[in-house]
């Protein structure tokens, strides 16, 4: 089992839950507002009066095998819209109950 | 979930709502009325005294003082003002406007209650009279009438009059210039003298022969009858063989002592129209009914009644109120499209995409349509105040949903679907479309407050402009971002048509340019900050000079194609001469000006029922006409028609010629041409000079010297002095010793005077259920010489005839002219009128050198009043409602800003709008008015939006780090299509206001004048002026801080040493 964390522009929102659908991850939490920004440009998200923008992050708890195609589906919502901006984070879960 | 997430999810409830508003509105603005002005509250009521046989300083002594005494203490009272005369005292009590006049009446009553006890014991009981705007005719209709003539009264009274009062909402009809039907017994006094028969005795005989009587009822066999006498007159000639008595044997019948004239009343307004003599009749509504449809209603029916009349008695229009109504209301309707064109270009011509457009111009209909509902729930009308205020209100409600749409196309440029962008674009921008929004409704809320005669006007204006700006939010904040969600395309779907490429190509190249353009004047202007601060300090101390040679005025003068002129001749003068003299300037006047369409005039004493007329000034010296010229919407085919290549003329034109003219008539003794027919607004304005103080002579001589200053002043058209002189006429003193030695009383001998002179109805002749007076008096040819008056044979109980001149004596006297009194001092006005060319300011600044070069003695003093006091109190209250407008629009800016220096940075943007409009007002000559002074009020909220995107986005890109020259340059620069698109929206919005030509434009062209120049030059500058500033102010905030960096880190150096 892996955890991957995913942190957008509240923009996204429908499409990435869509592709969570898509790959049969049908457990995830999620967050409506976050506040960042990213190391490499971008714009920062902080829903400030200079950065209105805020993101979202969802946390979603897959198995091993979807991981790849999950991340895959997700780099292409990045690059089809590369002004939102949208990263996934990917770790192993120990334990669970 | 906010409002704008749940419509961009719940599209269909989203539109079903706003579907819902306007159908309500469209129904609201069908069931609408059309009216001039917004209703108006009356505010003056009159009390109205009579005390038989007093002359008018005992009236004044007696009765007219202790009334203004007690009433004077009435609340929110204005100004008491009275007229005592002959009999009869009026006390008219003007009262602040905007309070419930119910309320004031019965106060006035308690009051009246109160002093009943103080007034002499044969006064009647004051009356209270409220005067409304109601009394003011809607329609007068001219007759022409040929041989009909002497039979008018009867046609018109049945065939129109009585069918016409029946209209549902019609009040009044009256009927002038249709003499009645009168019989008159014409007595020669030589011939009943000599019978030993007296006038009464004849006249009490037509009474008893002129009677049915029922007899009861008898039984004649097994049938009951009744009995009657029937001895009334089947005609009047009948009574020729009355017999009056008998003398020696012989029957003297009334033809042997009198003549029988079956006729029409003597004494008769006679009314011509276009130099035809016929009647008028004249319509009044009933209070609160609706002018325009009842006038409507009217005129529908009369083809019905043309058609019943004989066909020589020709119905015509000399006075339509609801005409000018109506075309007003329509000239601000065209003005209201043309704005909504205007505007429609500008937002396609800068979105450049026409789904963004649609959704942006959806928000004007939706947004004016709001505001009928508002209008129908109050039982408002659609007036010359709600037309302009949608007028006003079209170039600015797309103003919030241009900001959401931007923001929303944004999001979609950066990648955003249509309805996420639709939702964070909106929520990222909804503070600041609703704080700007609060800076309009701070200039507008504050405008239902304000009082007095402007707060009556602008009250609407007020509330329709806040409604509709708040309409436009909700809009901006719920319709618009649904529509983008659904009607915007994804950034990747859209390419662009060929059209496009054609069309907006260059556009936007040259909006490009302009970009970079002024991104260069703003880079030389933040290098030049001194130069840029003097420039502009320059330009405001310039304009406030040239502010010197701005006339001001009260309300503009409008042309509605009405004149009224009504001239006196001196007291005494007979109609003949009254008559040939008014035929003389009818004629002159219709070659002379091919503009007028119908020249009515009246003179002649109006009988006692003519309602209308008695309400106003009449005697056989008294000339009144009514002229309408062409609509001016007409006005220059119809003249053309008439004279080929005549430029038609103005109203004012027209008046001050007709005025010049009459001047030289040294005839007249008072001359009044009234522009718009009188009364109400859009006259040409009237100063009033009060001349208070007790004494006459001294008051009248101060009166005519003033007048005759005056009228030497350029700018004054017209001065006349409101009290009357002296007015001749003779006096019959009875000596009352010479009264008691024949047997005879004062009112016995006076009222034998008046049945011979006035005659006595003995009688009513009937015919077809109408009845006419028999009237026996002294044929014409004995009442016409001071002889003949002394002559007059007084008969005593004993049946012995004494001459009037064996009483007393037949002297020429003077009766008092009529004492006016206001607040509680006599007064003698002399009233100028602003004409030809000049305005009020001058006239009232010229007058004023004049008077203090008059020796005024002490006890009197000259004060000014009528519209100028009216335009001072409303100028004083425009003034203190600015200075509140501007704190309201300095507490929302500091409120959204959270800070001081930035919204005052912002508050000097209005200096530039001050030099605006004086600009503008020169450049277009208009005057200093009301109108104007409105306009530079709505410009407080106006301006400064643009002040505050500027500021805005330099603070913005400040805190996403840039520099501050870098923020102000780079800011300047990508607002400025923003800033100039909302600007031009209400620039182009107010064009059709300030250009119009229509009927009524002259009413709202300063306001439209006064924005747009205003606008204009507050946006140029404040494009330059407020970066500028803003970089001087957070220049010294940054050193400020540095320098408080600076002390603090040296003081934290010692102690970290030690």
């Amino acid at each position: 089992m892996k955890s991957v964390f995913i942190t957008f522009d509240e923009a996204h929102y429908e499409k990435i839950t869509d592709v969570l659908e898509d790959n049969d991850c049908h457990g995830y939490s999620y967050w409506e507002h976050l506040m960042g920004q990213g190391t490499n440009g971008g714009e920062p998200h902080f829903g400030s009066h200079a950065w209105p923008s805020m993101n979202s992050g969802i946390i979603a708890i897959v198995e091993d095998e979807k991981v790849d195609n999950l991340l895959e589906d997700l780099k292409e919502i990045d690059e089809n819209r590369p002004q939102l901006g949208l990263r996934a984070f990917v770790w192993n879960i120990e334990k669970c109950i | 979930m906010s409002i704008y997430e749940s419509s961009v999810k719940r599209p269909i409830m989203t539109s079903l709502c706003f579907i819902a508003v306007a159908i309500l509105g469209i129904f609201s603005l069908f069931r609408l009325p059309i009216d001039l002005y917004p209703d108006i509250d009356t505010n003056t009521i009159m009390v109205i005294t009579t005390y038989s046989g007093a002359s008018a300083s005992d009236i004044e002594q007696n009765v007219t003082r202790p009334l203004e005494n007690t009433l004077n203490s009435v609340e929110h009272l204005k100004h008491v003002t009275s007229k005592s005369k002959e009999n009869v005292s009026i006390v008219t009590l003007e009262f602040e406007f905007g309070y419930d006049i119910d309320a004031l009446t019965n106060d006035v009553r308690d009051k009246l209650d109160m002093v009943s006890n103080s007034l002499p014991d044969e006064c009647n009981t004051p009356i209270l009279f409220k005067f409304s705007t109601d009394m003011i005719p809607i329609l007068m209709l001219s007759v022409q009438a040929g041989p009909s003539m002497p039979a008018l009264y009867k046609i018109l009274d049945e065939q129109v009059a009585n069918p016409m009062a029946r209209i549902d909402g019609v009040g009044t009809v009256s009927i002038a210039g249709a003499p009645k039907r009168e019989v008159h017994v014409y007595v020669e006094p030589a011939k009943i003298e000599s019978y030993g028969l007296t006038l009464e005795g004849i006249a009490q005989l037509i009474g008893a022969d002129n009677r049915n009587i029922p007899g009861g009822t008898f039984d004649l066999g097994s049938q009951t009858y009744a009995l009657r006498v029937e001895g009334e007159y089947k005609d009047p000639r009948e009574l020729a063989n009355l017999v009056v008595g008998s003398r020696n044997g012989s029957i003297i019948y009334l033809k042997d002592v009198a003549r029988i004239d079956d006729s029409v009343e003597e004494r008769v307004q006679e009314a011509y129209n276009n130099g035809v003599v016929g009647g008028m009749i004249i319509v009044q509504k009933q209070s609160g009914a609706n002018s325009v449809a009842i006038s409507k209603k009217v005129m529908e029916s009369l083809p019905k009644f043309q058609k019943t009349l004989p066909s020589d008695v020709k119905l015509g229009i000399i006075v339509n109120t609801s005409d000018n109504i109506t075309n007003t209301v329509n000239s601000l309707a065209d003005t209201i499209r043309d704005a909504l064109i205007f505007v429609s270009l500008v937002v396609f011509f800068f979105l450049g995409k026409w789904r963004a457009t649609v959704i942006v111009l959806l928000t004007i209909p939706l947004s004016l349509v709001g505001s009928f509902i508002y209008l129908y729930a109050t039982g408002s009308s659609l007036n010359i105040i709600s037309m302009s205020a949608l007028s006003i209100a079209v170039g600015m409600v797309v103003d919030d949903a241009i900001v959401v749409l931007e923001n929303v196309m944004k999001h979609i440029e950066r990648g955003s679907e249509p309805k996420q962008a639709a939702v964070h674009g909106t929520n990222e921008v909804a503070l600041s479309v609703v704080a700007s929004t609060l800076t309009m409704l701070a200039v507008f809320l504050p405008l239902t407050m304000v009082t007095g005669m402007t707060g009556v006007f602008f009250r609407e204006l007020g509330w329709m402009v806040s409604i509709i700006m708040i309409v436009s939010t909700i809009c901006a904040l719920s319709i618009t971002p649904m529509l983008c969600g659904n009607l915007l395309k994804d950034s990747k779907e859209e390419d662009e048509s060929k059209f496009y490429k054609m069309v907006f190509k260059p556009i936007n190249k040259a909006l490009d340019a302009l970009d970079n353009g002024y991104a260069k004047i703003l880079d030389f202007a933040v290098h030049n900050k001194k130069v840029i601060v003097l420039g502009c300090v320059g330009m405001f101390v310039g304009s406030l000079f040239l502010g010197k040679f701005l006339g001001s005025d009260f309300f503009p003068t409008q042309d509605n194609s009405r004149i009224k002129v009504s001239l006196e001749l001196p007291n005494g003068t007979g109609t003949d001469i009254s008559r040939a003299l008014a035929k003389k300037l009818q004629k002159r006047w219709t070659e002379e000006f091919p503009e007028i369409r119908v020249c009515n005039f009246r003179v002649g004493q109006a009988s006692t029922d003519n309602l209308f007329a008695t309400l106003q000034d009449n005697g056989s010296h008294i000339i009144e006409f009514n002229i309408s010229l062409y609509s001016i919407g007409v006005r220059q085919d119809s003249v053309e028609s008439k004279v080929p290549g005549h430029k038609a003329l103005g109203l004012v034109t027209v008046c001050d010629s007709m005025r010049n003219e009459l001047y030289k008539y040294t005839q007249f003794k008072k001359v009044n041409v009234a522009l718009g027919g009188g009364g109400g607004m859009g006259g040409q304005a009237k100063v009033d000079f009060e001349i208070l103080g007790h004494d006459f002579d001294k008051t009248d001589a101060i009166a005519r010297e003033l007048r005759d200053s005056l009228l030497k002043i350029p700018g004054c058209g017209e001065a006349r002095i409101s009290r009357s002189e002296y007015q001749p006429e003779y006096h019959v003193e009875f000596d009352r010793e010479k009264l008691a030695l024949n047997g005879l009383n004062l009112s016995t001998a006076a009222s034998a005077l008046r049945t011979r002179i006035n005659g006595q109805i003995a009688s009513y002749f009937r015919e077809d259920g109408d009845e006419y007076n028999i009237r026996v008096m002294y044929a014409p040819e004995y009442r016409r010489t001071l002889e003949d008056i002394e002559n007059i044979t007084i008969y005593n109980a004993m049946g012995k005839g004494i001459r009037v001149k064996d009483l007393g004596k037949v002297v020429e006297g003077q009766n008092p002219p009529t004492i006016e009194r206001k607040d509680r001092e006599r007064i003698n006005t002399v009233s100028a009128i602003v004409a030809g060319g000049g305005d009020m300011g001058k006239l009232v600044t010229e007058a004023q050198k004049k008077i203090d070069k008059m020796a005024i003695p002490a006890g009197i003093s000259v004060d000014i009043s009528g519209d100028f006091e009216d335009q001072q109190d409303s100028f004083r209250d425009l003034g203190v409602l600015a200075i509140l407008i501007m704190i309201l629009v300095f507490v929302v800016m500091a409120g959204e800003f959270e800070s001081l220096t930035y919204p005052f940075i912002n508050m000097m943007t209005l200096t530039f709008a001050v030099s605006g409009v004086i600009f503008a007002l020169l450049i277009s000559g208009e005057t200093l008015n009301v109108m104007s002074l409105i306009g530079a009020i709505m410009l407080i909220g106006i301006v400064v939006k643009n002040g505050i995107v500027l500021i805005d986005y330099i603070n913005l890109n400040r805190e996403r780090g840039m520099k501050i020259i870098d923020a102000v340059v780079n800011g300047g620069k990508s607002r400025l299509r923003p800033v100039i698109m909302t600007t031009l929206t209400t620039i182009l919005g107010m064009i059709p206001m300030a250009i119009g030509t229509g009927e009524g434009a002259e009413m709202w062209r300063p306001m439209g004048t006064a924005v747009i120049g205003g606008l204009t030059v507050s946006t140029i500058l404040t494009l330059v002026f407020v970066p500028v500033m803003y970089c001087v102010f957070a220049n010294t905030g940054e050193r400020r801080r540095a320098r408080k960096a600076k002390r603090k880190a040296n003081n934290s150096l010692p102690e970290s040493n030690s």
